[in-house]
């Protein structure tokens, strides 16, 4: 086995397609999540469309029940585990060594073998298409509707196996980032000097690692009852179906976390640049990030007030799930209060941040309406909660995830986005966004319950349907602009390195960055460290126009390419891929990883010609 | 609300540093527009939005779904506050601040230790009075108040894709057993004990209450009453229910109906419940159908009998192609009003089309998929054979 997983020498070449399937360039890594991610979003909004059209009128059949549930299911589970997760990860990947003054990031291999994990993970997921067993139990997929004899055809393995995989891989790439954070800040770089969207991240990761492994729990037992015999959720065998959901929000509640925090952070990054002035309350913001991190687990069962725990459980839940909404609501004050007597640039970046700001409220003041839980019975399952959800991931993580690709997108290209076209797209996306989902609030309200494939015209449900349905289309436009837009941009002119007079490290280096980032890791000099620098800068009398200068790559110690994260990963998604086809191919998978782990401890430091 | 954070933050000190000139009259008249506009809008929205028709959540009939409405409306109002406030605020510093040509670096101002001390109390305090609220309206609404009139037990079960009703004790020590149309009597509290029989359903009937889960081996309860005083139409009067939680593929065809209705109405009811049917010729051949086709599964003559329901169970979950299910009791099937669980009215036309086809009507039930009549798709009857059927399914009383 040493003949094969031993002696291999590194890949030397960084070009081509072998140079981006063996990178461990964190700048490249993001750019794959970002485009795999992007990707998969389109899927979901297609998917959402199939939704918007067979809800738009009453008593439609357009595409019937069956598909119905499978297009709700996949829409949801490819936007939360395969659009906003990984995006967020994409902006990790890019900014976070370059905002700390670090070179990459702890576990370069590891990071690449997360996102190999993270393809196969979702290729494996959409398999499920390609066989017709779709998974179709919504994307908590509750026991025992998902269990069998419930659910007879593969559609939930393939959901729950493919989950199981995408795990591992935003465990290890959490792990790498908290390490990336806590070792790798440059000289000067405090805890409390670091960014809000560093201490966002190293929240969010935190929260990643102990989120996923109850999960993962959940999702065995829920693959050991369908396929081995176990009970776990079967009612009629001992087992018990709200164990499930407790493994599920106990894990889902951090989880809307997740998908928020990163946003948060973004947003606390443009807001201060596009108002020329300092966060306001930075230690606000941060502390309350730390509160929503710890509060974030004593809340899970507003998920299920209407599971009957009772009145007790129901009123601790209804508490604690009040009390979640200050440290959030602070976050609110803070960024107004960056705004106040600042000097606000209507960037595109700038758009998507305000947009953020303007609709996450709504989705704040809705849920904590769901916290009152004496009136959650009567919303509880309903399009109120599908607005609200949509208010707070569309309005919220979307719109934060657009400003931070609007913001960092010269730094990661060397190119600017068309900021006419920027501005088309925010405004399409804000009012599409509201035409489609403001609307819900009332549908729930009116009595619909989410999940309908179908409703019947004397419940008077049809006009705002149609209004939503007509907000699709609004947002599907937005969405060719946004595509338009990138297309453009591949011709655009070239910026310098600092477009935005932005306070990052970041911005200190040239656009994009090179492969080593810095060729002099930096002294921090504060919080807002280059707007420290510029401003010394011109009050020396020498102002900063240029980047820091470029050096000879070969003279700086980098890590070298790898064939091993993308050789485990293929081992590990055989191993999935196996439990949904033939046991045998698992066990290659198998051997693959296990080889490709030896591998990984064996290899050389460097490839051949890089000695230092 | 009295302490808006928007008068707060312009007592501030940091209003005092400012720097800046600005041609104040076109921000104030921008801002009142964007004021007026957006309280209009938000106004306009909540009107629009709005009914109270079908199974809205905005009309009350009775003490449960009235304190769960009283509470939202408190809620709402609050929310629309807080929403106008903070947006305004926003809105506010998006136009007043925006960047002109010409202007020089803002205040770098990063904070302010007793504005965020202020800014984290009010809302502290406001969730706090909100949740101790929700907390007493919980414990208020839990049970029925015991020094009420006589409660009706009502056991409802969920099916895959349809409700059981069952009343213990309808009155004289009567048992019932129907499906999907439940009736109560009017003014006098309902205890409801909910279970399911296979997956996940939810209770809901939005104008007597909110919704609870009925979970497989477990037995939830809740209670709710109709209120005549709250009802302005005559009785009895039917309200909407449907099942809130995914359950499967027909799950958005899973509905009941309500019937409120005067106490000796309902006492009329229970008494000709289950009678002997008078079967006229034109049925007799419709029985034998019934009899040869049906009975498997559906009760018509009273209540099921227990041991017959718990061989359904287990036939059901050990599979196989002819043992029984669970399946709607047929007892007075003409005095209901609907058909397939509420999704339709209960017509001949339509009866007609159900029997022909239940696949037509609601995708994946058990019917069409375990009964040996549709083996081979569409019922194998003659149009005649389905109209005697009909004929005895009408006639029954």
């Amino acid at each position: 086995m040493a003949a094969i997983t031993g002696v291999i020498p590194r890949p030397t070449s960084y070009a081509g397609i072998w140079g981006w399937m063996t990178t461990v360039d964190h700048k490249r890594i993001a750019i794959l999540y970002g485009v795999t991610a992007f990707i998969f979003m389109l899927i979901a909004g297609l998917e959402a469309g199939v939704i918007r059209m067979q809800l738009a009128s009453a008593d439609s059949n357009l595409v019937g029940p069956g598909r119905y549930n499978q297009m709700f299911t996949m829409h949801a589970t490819t936007m939360v585990f395969m659009v906003i997760m990984p995006l967020s990860v994409s902006f990790f990947n890019f900014v976070i060594p370059l905002a700390i003054g670090a070179r990459d990031v702890a576990f370069p291999r590891l990071n690449a073998l997360s996102y190999w994990i993270f393809l196969f993970g979702g290729i494996l997921m959409h398999m499920s298409f390609v066989v017709n067993q779709v998974p179709d139990a919504g994307w908590f997929s509750y026991a025992n509707l998902s269990d069998k004899p419930f659910s007879l055809d593969r559609g939930l393995d393939y959901w729950a196996i493919s989950l199981l995989v995408m795990g591992a891989s935003s465990v290890a790439g959490a792990l790498n980032f908290t390490v990336t954070i806590i070792n790798m800040r440059a000289p000067g770089m405090t805890l409390m000097r670091m960014p809000v969207f560093v201490w966002m991240t190293l929240i969010t990761s935190l929260l990643l690692v102990l989120a996923f492994p109850v999960i993962t729990v959940g999702l065995l037992e829920l693959v050991m009852d369908r396929n081995f015999g176990t009970h776990f959720f079967i009612p009629t065998e001992g087992g018990d179906p709200v164990l499930w959901q407790h493994l599920f929000w106990v894990f889902g509640h951090p989880e809307v976390y997740i998908l928020i925090l990163p946003a948060m952070g973004v947003v606390s990054e443009v807001l201060p640049t596009f108002s020329r002035k300092p966060l306001f309350g930075y230690p606000f913001i941060v502390f309350s990030g730390i509160v929503i991190g710890i509060m974030g687990w004593a809340v899970w069962s507003h998920h299920m007030f209407t599971v009957g725990l009772g009145p007790v459980a129901n009123s601790v839940f209804t508490i604690t799930t009040m009390l979640i909404a200050v440290p959030t609501g602070v976050k609110i004050f803070n960024w107004i209060g960056t705004l106040w007597k600042g000097s606000i640039e209507f960037t595109t970046a700038m758009m998507f941040a305000l947009g953020f700001v303007a609709l996450f409220i709504v989705g704040g003041l809705s849920g904590v309406s769901h916290a009152v839980s004496p009136s959650d019975f009567q919303q509880q399952d309903t399009y109120y909660i599908v607005a609200h959800i949509h208010y707070v991931l569309f309005g919220g993580s979307m719109f934060g995830l657009f400003a931070g690709a609007y913001y960092w997108w010269p730094k990661i290209t060397g190119r600017m986005l068309n900021e006419s076209l920027g501005r088309l797209h925010f405004w399409l996306t804000f009012i599409g966004m509201n035409l489609t989902f403001f609307p819900m609030h009332f549908l729930g309200l009116n009595g619909m319950p989410r999940r309908i494939y179908t409703y019947s015209s004397e419940f008077g449900w049809e006009n705002l349907n149609a209004l939503a349905s007509l907000g699709y289309i609004v947002l599907f436009i937005a969405f060719l602009v946004f595509i338009h837009n990138i297309m453009y941009s591949r011709r655009s002119r070239r910026v310098t390195h600092d477009p935005w007079d932005a306070p990052g490290v970041e911005w200190t280096i040239a656009s994009p960055p090179p492969p080593y980032n810095f060729a002099e890791i930096p002294q921090i000099q504060g919080r807002d460290h280059y707007w420290i620098v510029k401003e010394n800068a011109i009050a020396a009398g020498t102002p900063i126009t240029e980047p820091e200068a470029l050096v000879d790559p070969s003279s700086i110690h980098m890590p070298s390419p790898s064939y091993w994260p993308l050789f485990t990963a293929i081992g590990v998604a055989l191993i999935g891929g196996g439990l949904l086809s033939h046991y045998a191919l698992s066990f290659v998978g198998g051997i693959i990883t296990m080889m490709g782990v030896i591998g990984w401890g064996n290899e050389p430091v460097a490839a051949p010609s890089d000695h230092h | 609300m009295g302490l808006s954070p928007y008068r707060r933050l312009k007592s501030l000190p940091m209003q005092s540093s400012s720097n800046f000139n600005q041609p104040k009259r076109r921000s104030v008249n921008l801002k009142n527009r964007l004021v007026q506009l957006g309280l209009m809008s938000v106004l306009f929205l909540l009107v629009a939005g709005c009914s109270k028709d079908g199974q809205s959540t905005w009309e009350a009939f009775g003490p449960v779904a009235q304190k769960q409405l009283d509470l939202f409306n408190v809620l709402l109002w609050v929310m629309v506050a807080v929403f106008i406030i903070v947006e305004g605020v926003l809105v506010y510093a998006i136009v007043r601040y925006r960047r002109r040509p010409g202007d020089a670096k803002p205040p770098q101002i990063h904070g302010n230790t007793s504005l965020e001390i202020i800014l984290t109390i009010i809302p502290t305090i406001l969730v706090l009075a909100l949740g101790i609220w929700s907390v007493f309206t919980l414990f208020a609404i839990d049970k029925a108040p015991e020094d009420g009139p006589d409660p009706l037990q009502v056991n409802v079960t969920g099916h895959q894709w349809w409700f059981e009703f069952e009343y213990p004790d309808a009155g004289d020590g009567k048992k019932i057993i129907t499906a999907n149309e439940m009736r109560i009597p009017v003014d006098r509290p309902i205890n409801i004990s909910l279970e399911s029989d296979d997956v996940i359903h939810s209770f809901w009937v939005p104008k007597l209450a909110g919704k609870l889960d009925m979970v497989p081996t477990h037995v939830n309860k809740m209670w709710f009453q109709a209120d005549s005083d709250k009802i302005t139409e005559d009785l009895p009067v039917t309200l909407y229910g449907q099942c809130a939680e995914l359950c499967g593929l027909s799950h958005a065809l899973m509905r009941f109906r309500v019937t409120v209705m005067e106490q000796n109405d309902f006492d009329s009811w229970v008494a000709a419940y289950g009678a002997p049917p008078a079967i006229s010729d034109k049925a007799k051949a419709g029985q034998q159908l019934f009899a040869a086709n049906c009975t498997l599964c559906h009760n018509i003559d009273g209540p099921d009998d227990p041991a017959l329901s718990a061989s359904r169970l287990t036939g059901f979950f050990s599979g196989g192609d002819i043992t029984p299910v669970p399946a709607p009791n047929l007892t007075d099937l003409r005095t209901r009003q609907t058909l397939g669980a509420g999704i339709t009215d209960l017509t001949e036309d339509n009866l007609h089309s159900w029997i022909r086809n239940p696949e037509d009507f609601k995708p994946g039930n058990y019917m069409s998929e375990r009964a040996v009549l549709y083996q081979n798709g569409p019922a194998s009857l003659t149009d005649d054979e389905i109209d005697s059927l009909i004929g005895y399914l009408l006639d029954l009383r």
